[in-house]
């Protein structure tokens, strides 16, 4: 279908004008992270840096411990990732395709308790984990972590195993293989553009969680990057180019994600599922 | 999606043997994930409900628990900051999250039909999405500076404001500084749902409004409108669970201020839980927020009826 040259003129303006002003921001933090102290507290601002200088990320490593916040961040997500799609591929599969009763009431309570905000359990959970002698460790984080993203994750491989056709079950059965072999060596592989979905969202979401890690992790060996971040202030002055570089170095596995998975992020956002 | 469910589990209806092993691998397969939800969902939510009607004590023993009844929820709803929350938390909900559809809807419309820099362009918009608010939250509160901030520099190079603002520093510009950091990170993830709501519009439609002589306003109001509005509600109802949750966002570029201008329900929760240890009280805030959200919810979608409906089969 050809459009009116006035229209496509005008797709291309307002597509560019918008990457633009989602790109500036982040121009004008990556420009700064290599900026001398003074030229960050200049005003006006150079809009391009004059000094360019790696002061900035030996400090966000040196000093303020950034290293530690990114491999807390990276134990915390992926493990919580790996539990998250054995679980739920488990449930998925079984709400799918063996003959459990109450599938829909369990659907709808998945969807419910998607809704309900973090605030609600933090206070029972701070208390429970600080009973335990939990607080500030791996696990205060991976359990709730766990626990929020199964229910996105199930209802999207649920989706997906209800593509595989019932067929195959039927004839693993026939063949003798148990539930599980099934499960595991023809519905699985079969599934892995759902794994990927689920993978990338829960992965994201550890990622960027703030309020509980907050709460929960509070001591400066056990913060991950988010709260490291925000506590990064100084006592009189905010050391802006410390946590740039810090948020640049931050942003870069998330970008290397977006570009590999950007079909299955698109996939699952628009899935009429549960949540993004 | 849920009565396809139910017509498979009939389906599968077979010999009492083989049907009694897959119940129970069923079961056991939803065990572990059972078991988490359970423990980390609904005990907290119960036990919530239980805290909101004690007053707790933080002794040298652990917590000591007195049965008040609804007197926490008599305190809090007679405390002006708590309505001062809830006022603030809807309104920053509702307008930014009109504003996100609103802007959203004009650019998916816009740049539809625009046929390259397909995959770059959704790489620059999921960035956003996938972004730590709390980075967003620290490169806003940099452009907004009102020393050295770059807004400031823009502005007075454009000759639209004079001297320098200390836009955080105001109530008014505290919010609108607020909502336009939201928005600069939502709004993409908004554009690419309804985005792809617009290409699942058949294209004959289109060509049939054209034949009956609809211009493109009349193709819009009866053709692409009704046929977006699952999307359009679906990214509705998911920006607004997120907005009325609002926290990272205050909690870097305002700390709830100026004074107590920017506090968010969520907010006033962690303060009253964590920094004055408060535990009933913040429980009262808790379930409180919760029953704003579901209301919140319900409100959506009752606008929506019906077309929420034919997007989830």
């Amino acid at each position: 279908m050809t459009k009116p040259l006035s229209k496509r003129i005008l797709g291309y303006v307002v597509l560019i004008a918008f990457l633009i002003a989602i790109l500036l921001p982040f121009y004008w933090m990556f420009v700064s992270s290599f900026e001398p102290n003074t030229d960050i507290s200049s005003y006006p601002p150079a809009y391009f840096p004059k000094h360019w200088t790696f002061q900035h990320y030996a400090e966000a490593f040196g000093q303020f411990h950034f290293g530690r916040y990114i491999l807390n961040s990276v134990i915390v997500a992926v493990v919580s990732t790996f539990i998250v799609l054995a679980f739920s591929s488990m449930a998925g599969f079984a709400i799918a395709r063996l003959p459990v009763s109450g599938k829909r009431p369990m659907l709808i309570f998945l969807l419910i308790i998607s809704v309900f905000p973090p605030l609600v359990v933090i206070t029972p959970l701070y208390m429970l984990l600080r009973d335990v002698g939990w607080l500030d460790s791996y696990q205060a984080l991976i359990i709730p972590y766990t626990a929020f993203n199964l229910p996105f994750a199930i209802w999207i491989l649920r989706n997906y195993f209800l593509q595989v056709p019932g067929a195959l079950f039927e004839a693993a059965k026939i063949d003798g293989s148990s539930v599980f072999t099934a499960f595991w060596r023809i519905f699985l592989p079969l599934t892995t553009p759902g794994l990927f979905t689920a993978a990338v969202f829960t992965f994201v979401a550890c990622w960027t969680e703030f309020f509980m890690a907050l709460v929960f992790n509070p001591s400066n060996t056990m913060r991950t990057i988010p709260v490291g971040i925000a506590l990064f202030s100084g006592q009189y002055t905010v050391p802006y180019g410390t946590i740039f570089a810090g948020s640049v170095v931050s942003i870069v596995p998330i970008v290397v994600l977006v570009i590999i998975f950007r079909k299955w992020i698109v996939s699952g956002l628009t899935q009429g599922a549960v949540k993004g | 999606m849920a009565m396809e469910a139910a017509s498979t589990g009939k389906k599968e209806r077979r010999s009492g043997i083989l049907q009694r092993t897959d119940v129970r691998a069923g079961w056991g397969l939803l065990t572990p994930a059972g078991i988490v939800i359970l423990a980390v969902t609904i005990f907290p939510i119960v036990y919530s409900l239980f805290m909101s009607f004690n007053n707790i004590q933080l002794t040298t023993n652990g917590f000591q628990f007195t049965f008040t009844g609804l007197q926490n929820y008599k305190d809090v709803y007679s405390a002006p900051l708590f309505w001062h929350s809830v006022g603030f938390t809807i309104y920053y909900s509702v307008i930014t999250v009109a504003v996100e559809l609103f802007f959203g809807l004009l650019i998916a419309l816009a740049i539809q039909n625009v046929e390259r820099l397909k995959s770059i362009s959704i790489i620059v918009m999921l960035i956003p999405w996938a972004l730590i608010t709390v980075i967003s939250a620290q490169m806003w509160g940099y452009i907004y500076n009102g020393v050295y901030g770059v807004l400031n520099a823009i502005l007075q190079g454009l000759h639209i404001i004079h001297t320098q603002v200390n836009w955080l520093g105001q109530p008014f510009t505290a919010v609108v500084s607020l909502m336009i950091a939201d928005i600069w990170k939502t709004t993409p993830f908004v554009v690419i749902i309804l985005l792809s709501g617009l290409q699942m519009i058949p294209k004959d439609y289109y060509e049939a409004a054209l034949i009956d002589g609809a211009n493109a306003w009349q193709s819009f109001w009866n053709v692409t409108f009704p046929q977006l509005r699952g999307s359009i509600a679906l990214a509705g109802l998911f920006r607004i669970l997120q907005a009325f949750g609002i926290f990272d966002l205050p909690f870097v570029l305002t700390q709830g201020g100026p004074g107590t201008t920017t506090t968010s329900l969520a907010m006033l929760g962690e303060e009253t839980l964590f920094t004055n240890l408060h535990f009933g009280l913040g429980a009262a805030v808790a379930i409180s927020t919760v029953i704003l959200i579901l209301g919140a919810c319900l409100i959506f979608l009752s606008a929506f009826r019906g077309m929420v409906g034919e997007e989830a089969q």
